[in-house]
Parts: structure tokens; C-alpha cells; sequence
């Protein structure tokens, strides 16, 4: 018996019972505090549980719910972490409330989505079969800091992992390749058809544009978003490979960036569990999005489209979505400034709200409405076609009314807002 | 909103896809459309480690944004063999030009790096940067200009702490917020007619007078008149100001 334990499990006991409040992030925090080396040693116990992490900007939570929605139709038993506790604390949490009063964890798999910044510390706390390296985007300087140093912090996070852990990781991006090159683990790499690269430009939401082995300009033959796509350094001849594109998966979500996270998941199942790409296809046909990531909800007899969107590079990928649905939509969007957010708002300037231009209409709001309202102010956009209404709960009947019955809303909100917006239309909390 | 003129203007802008990190083209953005809103034409003219140094000669305002510290370093290595000689000829000329973060910390003599290395800057504004490995500077500011006495908002997020070689060339004192080292409450750098600053935000976006000041500067240089800008409506402008200015 682990002494730590009997705390972790009665302090979350307390929290569910007596507070009412899923116990996500406390009972890992206060084991830590008893006992740092609690989750080596329960570890140890179950052995035959296996490990994935999920680390990235953007697409953590999707890719995590798409793999367990195959493993789990296959029979498996799965736990992952709670949306958003993607902490040391929270995955500790999350294997503290798996964990029967025994020591031991009846499930074959955990798969753990893990915030950028804290992959090193929780790679020092357990050592995963597989670790899935999505993407790296621009997100919340304020908090992450900027992507080169993410990408080098992983890059020594890696190096304490046993050689025969197995790293998925996306080829098109050519800061992840390189690591992926550079990197004693066994490395894998998933991208997308070249029928989708269709993008003319690279957009201001590009980081990795220079070599990252020798620091020259890149040149990109093919173009999916932001800094992924065919890229070819002409001087040390560092360059994109062919890589798992499964052009067979159909996309059960709308959106490019959706087939990078069903191709990860793809190419994980395949490598760790063996599974074969016609059973993959045939069960992914039926996975349904995470809260909040192109959740459809009917309110007041009208249809409602949430997407996500809260970094330069996951907005440009909403919008994209939202015109590859409808040419003239009508959106709301919320910007908040919340932790949750990041304080600093400035990367709305990143995002390419030009592309708007065809909208039917724009309600804005959110904490940061007005600050949202000046992009949209300066992207150009015709100032009948947008409201700009601080307050929430009004934004949302004021864009509700102007709907037409036979329209969709599409709501863009940053996470703290899509929370809140999520309870108004479904009228409860969201865990 | 238009305003029919024969006035154009050529805006420099430096390193777009290095030096451009913290959103600092909504800067471009806004000095494009408030340029074009009153009839100039506002010609942006992007400058990277493969364009020319000669296009530097037919900017009539320059600016360059802040990065990552690989990205500088590419950025520093073609300054130095490349366009800073004609970057200083420009800006001692008196060309009106916006310099953020990592671009003002290049313009000054040198930058100590975290672990003790000097690294030589481009000599021009007469101040010196230093990360001595402690906190960065994170926040929302607030900040008076010390020649019109404007207040201006901003968000901060730097590592190195900027000193001046006389605080009376200081853009601007601070009113909340750490500001060039978090020590004497300037901010920023006036020097000639350019502007070296640590406010993001972007800094133009929600401080119009300031876009303004430099788009005026920049006509008054090229065509040596006195030029009065049209009054655009900035309600949306204070509206969003206030979100910070009420802090």
C-alpha cells in the first residue's frame, strides 16, 4: 500500500461529495506534496498499463478522444485525463481517481494530453510507450513563450525517455520533423494528402520558416496552414518525406487541421496497438468532437456551430472551416483575456479576419469585444456587418435573432468564453 | 471615410517573417488603412534577409517588430554584413520609423545576454539592453509620451532591461507597468524621429495619435510641407483603450 494513496483517494472522495467539484487537479497536487515520487511507485505496481501522451498547440483534446474512441469500440479499457487538467497535477489526479483503494489501475491504457510547457516534468514522472507530438504553433506568449524554446525543451525531454519509446510526430511541420530526425527514439511521422496542401501563401501565423539545422530561409513547395506543408532548406538540403497520410480516412470533422489529428491518431493505433487502417476507418466514421470543438446545439429552435478557436493559427483554421461551409456565414465572436486565454490579446492581429469579408454578419463580444471589434474595424469589413455587445448573454440573443431560420450560427470563442457560452445555450456546466 | 490626395507613402517593413512574433503587423495594418482611409497611398514594401538593402533608400518610414531569439540571431547576422549601414544612414537622416522590442534592443550599443555575452548592437540609439536571467516583464501598461504628454496603452513581454544613456531621451514615462527596465520609469526610446518601444498590443491599433504622429512625420519629410491629417472617428479605438487605460 502507498501511504500517499489513501490521501489522494479520501481528498477526492471529499472534493466529489462534499464540494460537488470534479476532483481534476487537487488529489494529484497534494500527493506530489506528500510524496513526489508517489507516481513512480504506482506505477511500478502496474506495469502492464500502457502510456500515451498527446502534447501540441492545437488538436490535444481531439486526437485523445478520436484514439480512445477506437480502443474503446475494440473492447479496451481506457482512462484519459479531464479535458483542460492538463497538468503534472491533473494527470496525477486522473491516475489517483483510476487507481482502486489496492494500488491498482484496472484499465489496459491511458492516454494523457499534456500541456506544452509541462511535457518535461511529466515525462519525469512516467515514462509513456508513446508520446504523440502534434504541432507547434504560436500560443499565449505570455505564458508558453515562443516556439523555439518549446521545441528545444522537448527536444531534452525526449532524450530521458528509453530508446524504444516510440515517437509520433508530424512531418510537415519542420521544427517537429527535425526533432523527430534528431531524436534516439523511434520515430514516426504522420501529415496529410498532398490534395489538401492547397494554400498559396504562407500566413502570418508562421514560426518555423527558417532551417532549424542550419537557419536558412525554407522553401515551400506545398502548403497546408501555418508553417506545415513540402518544405526544402536549399542550402543544407534538410527536407520534407513522405509521410502516413492515410488518404482513404475520411474526416469525420470539418477543417485541414482535423485531418492532422485523426492522422495522428491513425498512425498511433497503427504502431502501438496494431490495428489495422480498414478498422480505423471504419470506427472513426462514427467519433463525435470533444465539447466545444465543433459541438452543434440547437437553442431556441436554432442551430448553433462551436469551434474552438484560441490561437492565431486554430482561428485561421476555424474560419477556413466555417467559409468551407458556408460562403456568407453569421458568427459570433468572443474574445476573453481570462488566465485560461492568456492576458495578452494581441495575437488577434496574427489572424486573418480579411477573410471575413464575405460574412453575412458579425456580432463581437467577450471581455476583449471592443479590442476585437478594432480588428475587424481594421480588416476592412463593411462596419454594417458588425454589432459589437460586451455583454455575453445579450450578444448571444442579439446574434440569435438576426439568424435566419435556415442558417447556422458559427461561434468562435476563446476557451474561457466558450465555457460560458456553452452553459448559456445548454444551460448547465460542462462537467 | 476616403479622402482623395496625390500623397503616397513607401512603408519599410523590416524582417516581416523573423521579426514578427508578438502580432506586431497589426501595426502595418493599422498604418496601411489609416493611411488609405484618408486617400494616401501606402505602399508596404517588405524587407528580409533576401531583399536588397538599397530598398531601404526609398522608405519614407520604417518599421520592424520583435522575435525569438533564433530568429535574431539570423535577423543580427545580416544587419551586421548587410543593412545596418544603410538602416543608420536612414534613421540619423531623420526618416520617421517604429522600432518594438527586439528591434529597439538592436538599435542600441550592446545586449548582454542572460549568460554574460556582449553582443555588439547597431550603435544608433544611444542606450544599452541587459538580461540578467531574472523575470521577464509581463503585463498590461500605461504610459505618458513625454513631448505630448498622450497616454498610451500597451502589453509588455521582455526579458532584457534597456538603459539609456540620458533618461531625457525617453519616449515616454510609465504609469503603470515596468517599462524599459522596471527601475526608472521611462519607456522606450525618442531619438531623431524614430521610436524604439516594448509596447505590444500591437502598440498603433489602440493609440491612433501615435500612427498618426508618424504617418504625419513621414509626409512632412518626403514632400518638406506642413501636412494636416484628416480626423478619422476613433470612438471603437478609446472604446477598446479603456479595457486597459481602466486597469
Amino acid at each position: 500500500m502507498i501511504p500517499a494513496l489513501t490521501l489522494g483517494k479520501s481528498s477526492s472522495y471529499l472534493i466529489k461529495k462534499l464540494l460537488k467539484r470534479s476532483a481534476s487537479t487537487w488529489p494529484g497536487h497534494l500527493v506530489l506534496k506528500m510524496d513526489p515520487n508517489f507516481t513512480k511507485k504506482i506505477l511500478n505496481k502496474n506495469s502492464n498499463l500502457k502510456i500515451i501522451l498527446i502534447a501540441g498547440t492545437n488538436g490535444k483534446t481531439t486526437t485523445t478522444k478520436a484514439i480512445s474512441h477506437v480502443l474503446r469500440s475494440q473492447g479496451k479499457r481506457i482512462f484519459t485525463n479531464e479535458a483542460g487538467a492538463n497538468l503534472l497535477n491533473g494527470i496525477v489526479s486522473s491516475l489517483i481517481n483510476h487507481t482502486d483503494h489496492f494500488g491498482a489501475i484496472n484499465y489496459d491504457c491511458a492516454i494523457f494530453e499534456v500541456d506544452e510547457n509541462s511535457l518535461p516534468i511529466v515525462i519525469s514522472h512516467i515514462t509513456p510507450s508513446s508520446i504523440i507530438l502534434l504541432n507547434l504553433f504560436r500560443d499565449q506568449l505570455d505564458r508558453y513563450g515562443e516556439v523555439n524554446s518549446i521545441s528545444k525543451k522537448w527536444g531534452e525531454a525526449l532524450k530521458k525517455l528509453p530508446k524504444d519509446t516510440k515517437l509520433i510526430t508530424n512531418g510537415d511541420d519542420p521544427q517537429l520533423r527535425f526533432l523527430g530526425e534528431n531524436s534516439s527514439l523511434h520515430s514516426f511521422y504522420f501529415g496529410i494528402d498532398e490534395k489538401y496542401m492547397t494554400k498559396k501563401r504562407l500566413a502570418n501565423d508562421s514560426d518555423s520558416l527558417y532551417c532549424p539545422h542550419c537557419n536558412s530561409l525554407l522553401t515551400f513547395s506545398k502548403i497546408a496552414y501555418s508553417h506545415q506543408g513540402m518544405f526544402k532548406c536549399p542550402k543544407c538540403g534538410f527536407e520534407h518525406r513522405p509521410t502516413a497520410t492515410f488518404p482513404n480516412l475520411k474526416n469525420p470533422l470539418i477543417g485541414t487541421f482535423n485531418f492532422y489529428n485523426m492522422n495522428a491518431a491513425a498512425l498511433l493505433l497503427q504502431k502501438e496497438f496494431g490495428i489495422s487502417e480498414e478498422s480505423i476507418q471504419k470506427t472513426l466514421s462514427t467519433f463525435s468532437p470533444a465539447f466545444g470543438r465543433q459541438e452543434k446545439i440547437e437553442y431556441k429552435g436554432k442551430n448553433i456551430f462551436l469551434l474552438l478557436s484560441k490561437n492565431p493559427t486554430g482561428f485561421n483554421q476555424s474560419i477556413q472551416a466555417v467559409l468551407s461551409q458556408n460562403i456568407k456565414p453569421y458568427l459570433l465572436l468572443s474574445l476573453n483575456d481570462r488566465i485560461p486565454d492568456g492576458r495578452d490579446i494581441s495575437w488577434i492581429w496574427d489572424v486573418d479576419f480579411e477573410e471575413l469579408e464575405s460574412a453575412s454578419n458579425i456580432t463581437i463580444t467577450g471581455d476583449r469585444a471592443y479590442d476585437m471589434g478594432l480588428r475587424i474595424k481594421y480588416a476592412d469589413i463593411d462596419e454594417k456587418k458588425y454589432t459589437i455587445e460586451p455583454n455575453l448573454l445579450q450578444a448571444i440573443e442579439k446574434a440569435i435573432s438576426m439568424l435566419p431560420m435556415s442558417e447556422t450560427l458559427y461561434v468562435l470563442p476563446t476557451y474561457s468564453s466558450m465555457l460560458e457560452i456553452r452553459k448559456i445555450l445548454k444551460g448547465q456546466s460542462i462537467l | 471615410m476616403n479622402q482623395k490626395s496625390n500623397y503616397s507613402l513607401t512603408i519599410a517593413w523590416l524582417y516581416p517573417d523573423l521579426m514578427n512574433t508578438y502580432a506586431d503587423r497589426g501595426n502595418i495594418i493599422v498604418l496601411q488603412k489609416r493611411c488609405q482611409w484618408r486617400g494616401v497611398n501606402a505602399i508596404i514594401q517588405k524587407i528580409s534577409i533576401s531583399e536588397d538593402e538599397n530598398l531601404l533608400k526609398k522608405a519614407d518610414l520604417i518599421f520592424m517588430g520583435g522575435a525569438q531569439d533564433t530568429q535574431q540571431e539570423i535577423v543580427n547576422q545580416d544587419l551586421f554584413e548587410k543593412k545596418g549601414v544603410s538602416l543608420k544612414k536612414r534613421i540619423e537622416e531623420g526618416t520617421p520609423g517604429l522600432y518594438i522590442c527586439g528591434a529597439y534592443q538592436f538599435l542600441g550599443k550592446y545586449y548582454i545576454t542572460a549568460d554574460g555575452k556582449k553582443l555588439p548592437g547597431l550603435e544608433i540609439f544611444p542606450a544599452y539592453t541587459k538580461n540578467s536571467g531574472k523575470d521577464r516583464l509581463i503585463g498590461n501598461i500605461i504610459i505618458q509620451e513625454n513631448q505630448t504628454q498622450n497616454t498610451l496603452v500597451g502589453f509588455e513581454n521582455h526579458g532584457g532591461r534597456t538603459y539609456l544613456d540620458d533618461p531625457a531621451l525617453a519616449f515616454a514615462k510609465v504609469v503603470k507597468g515596468f517599462g524599459n527596465n522596471s527601475e526608472d520609469r521611462t519607456e522606450g526610446i525618442l531619438y531623431k524621429n524614430s521610436i524604439g518601444s516594448y509596447l505590444h498590443g500591437p502598440i498603433l491599433p489602440k493609440n491612433p495619435t501615435l500612427a498618426d504622429w508618424l504617418i504625419q512625420k513621414a509626409l512632412e519629410e518626403k514632400y518638406k510641407e506642413e501636412i494636416n491629417l484628416k480626423k478619422l472617428d476613433d470612438e471603437l479605438e478609446m472604446k477598446a483603450r479603456n479595457a486597459i487605460a481602466n486597469l
